[in-house]
């Protein structure tokens, strides 16, 4: 069988430059949020979306790792300049970048990855699990209306209702859900150890968010496979549509090194391996060989 | 700043690695791809290979560890769908060919000189990450009557692209040179591992990989010093290269040209920039041509 001669979503709003960090503070345990000064790909990125970041001039960490946008930040004249990033400080990279404090830099490249799409819905279901909440703030807030991204801005009518159904392993370590809650969305927590919200799975809470909403929805899903799996065929069995931004490990985050691929059906019923870095990150749930 | 590797000519000595560079497209718009003195798309084999099953690369000390075992699509969808877009760049197209026999590779050089615009062939008998294929970068009878078969099937100019992973690469690099290569690559990835002792696994899945970036550069540079002494056939330096410096090292140590291979992972534009600084690098060596600074490292002791 031929393969297409290109993948869908080839980096070409993608640009590469050294950004100046802004703020870096903590949201929650082992979790903060650096602002980076990028004026160029702050206006061209969308929700789902993801850039590549760097340590500059070091060759340990020498791999770029991708990180979701979690919201774009506007200046006095509603323009983009800032792009905000959620991460987990838990490796070499990551650990390493939580130490920086603003007025340092960090190589950077992007808008990469195909992102949500625009598609409206009545309303919105968003389910994260761990650190997957970060595509989501920026997504709510779109699909609520209250903002805009992309260059020339997508537009389309907004939902009537977002909510967040998000999973984490204790109370501490949810970050970000001030900033959910002050825009609309409506947030539902499920917590391992019952410190926070609903004691047990956050497919269990996003079950009886189906079950008291019957109306037209969309799922969208982000976060460790097997609980995105779940969700996946939660999603199926109930007839609901369902996208998922897979976090597979990256290494360019631009289609060159073949790292990032995912099992993706095919027509035929077989499946071939797929870059998520320019076919995805986001993928209709069914088209996934889990 | 042209360079030539037997018969084969390049506008510069800058060109990006096989197997790091996707096939060009993907990097249209985060470089210039017509400034590139050639491009390598990703190794091509006979039949379409799905790769190793994930995780297929783990970072390591200043390096970077992959197995992502020759994932492709086959030679007739190259020819079919990679091609029409790489011959319409004027950067020479080298199109790297993996095969598991001697008739493989001679039925995909037959097939690659009938197609237009691929300026030559890199023969890839160094992948580690695949069965098969490896045998023509250890042996050197081998590797020497392979060459001599692919060159009966093109006219097409031939590098061989060897592995560091041999006790004694100017004998393969000899024998690559006897069986009519116009010019040696060196090096593959280097054959590696990485161990998650907690869940007492091999991180990769394919367990072992090649390790490729700066922490292979000390190696890649001994193996071309070691073959320029050895063979008079141009060298194409790899490993680990991703500054200025790091391709006047390559040139002054042997290599007529280089290849940019993990840096354009962690640094998408690096080729435009070593491109923008290799003309002050030659001039600081009062160099006025790349060919004046190649192998003129001076012997010490």
């Amino acid at each position: 069988m031929l393969s297409p001669l290109h993948a869908a979503h080839y980096a070409d709003a993608a640009v590469q430059q050294r950004a100046e960090i802004i703020e870096n503070v903590c949201l929650a345990r082992d979790t903060y949020r650096v602002r980076l000064r990028s004026p160029i790909i702050a206006r061209r990125i969308v929700p789902g979306q993801f850039l590549m970041l760097r340590l500059t001039d070091v060759n340990d960490p020498l791999i770029g790792r991708a990180f979701a946008l979690y919201d774009t930040v506007l200046d006095g004249n509603g323009e983009p300049t800032d792009l905000d990033i959620v991460y987990l400080a838990k490796g070499k990279l990551t650990a390493r970048m939580a130490e920086l404090t603003a007025g340092r830099f960090l190589d950077a490249w992007g808008p990469l990855g195909n992102g949500f799409p625009a598609d409206p819905i009545e309303h919105l279901i968003m389910v994260a699990g761990g650190i997957g909440q970060t595509p989501f703030l920026a997504l709510g807030a779109e699909f609520l209306g209250l903002r805009q991204y992309g260059c020339p801005p997508r537009k389309f009518p907004p939902s009537k209702r977002v909510t967040l159904c998000y999973g984490a392993r204790s109370a501490d370590m949810l970050a970000g859900v001030d900033d959910f809650q002050r825009m609309g969305i409506e947030v539902h927590i499920a917590t391992d150890d019952g410190g926070c919200g609903h004691h047990g799975l956050v497919t269990e809470v996003l079950q009886s968010v189906l079950d008291s909403h019957p109306g037209p929805h969309r799922i969208v899903c982000c976060g460790p496979e097997m609980m995105m799996e779940a969700v996946a065929e939660l999603a199926q069995r109930r007839g609901s549509p369902c996208q998922v931004s897979l976090e597979t490990p990256m290494a360019c985050g631009i289609g060159i090194c073949f790292t990032c691929v995912a099992k993706i059906k095919d027509a035929d019923g077989g499946w071939d391996y797929k870059r998520t870095c320019v076919e995805g990150p986001v993928f209709d749930a069914a088209s996934i060989q889990w | 700043m042209q360079v030539q590797l037997g018969r084969l000519c390049l506008p510069n000595p800058i060109l990006v690695a096989s197997g790091t560079f996707g096939y060009a497209r993907e990097m249209e718009h985060l470089v210039d791809l017509h400034r590139l003195g050639g491009i390598l798309p990703k190794t091509v084999t006979q039949l379409p290979r799905p790769g190793n099953a994930p995780w297929r690369t783990v970072e390591t000390a200043a390096g970077l560890l992959n197995s992502i075992g020759l994932d492709n699509d086959g030679l007739d969808a190259f020819i079919a769908h990679h091609l029409p877009y790489l011959r319409g760049l004027t950067a020479p197209i080298i199109v790297s060919i993996a095969g598991r026999t001697p008739a493989e590779f001679v039925e995909m050089a037959a097939e690659l000189d009938r197609a237009a615009g691929v300026a030559g062939l890199e023969l890839n008998i160094s992948c580690p990450n695949v069965t098969g294929g490896v045998d023509y970068g250890t042996d050197a009878t081998s590797c020497r009557k392979l060459i001599e078969s692919v060159r009966q099937a093109t006219q097409l100019p031939l590098l061989a692209k060897l592995t560091p992973n041999v006790t004694r690469i100017a004998d393969i690099a000899r024998a690559a040179s006897d069986g009519g290569a116009d010019a040696i690559s060196l090096i593959n990835t280097v054959l590696g591992m990485a161990v998650d002792w907690r869940r007492r696994r091999p991180v990769l899945g394919n367990v072992m990989g090649g390790l490729s970036g700066p922490a292979i550069k000390p190696i890649a540079l001994r193996c071309v010093y070691q073959v320029a002494r050895a063979v008079t056939t141009p060298l194409v330096g790899i490993g680990g290269i991703a500054t200025i410096d790091d391709v006047m090292e390559f040139l002054v140590a042997g290599a007529s040209a280089v290849q940019i291979g993990t840096a354009n992972y962690y640094d998408p534009a690096v080729t435009m920039r070593l491109l923008d600084e290799l003309p002050g690098a030659l001039q600081q060596l009062g160099a006025s041509s790349v060919q004046d600074v190649v192998g003129t490292i001076k012997r010490v002791g």
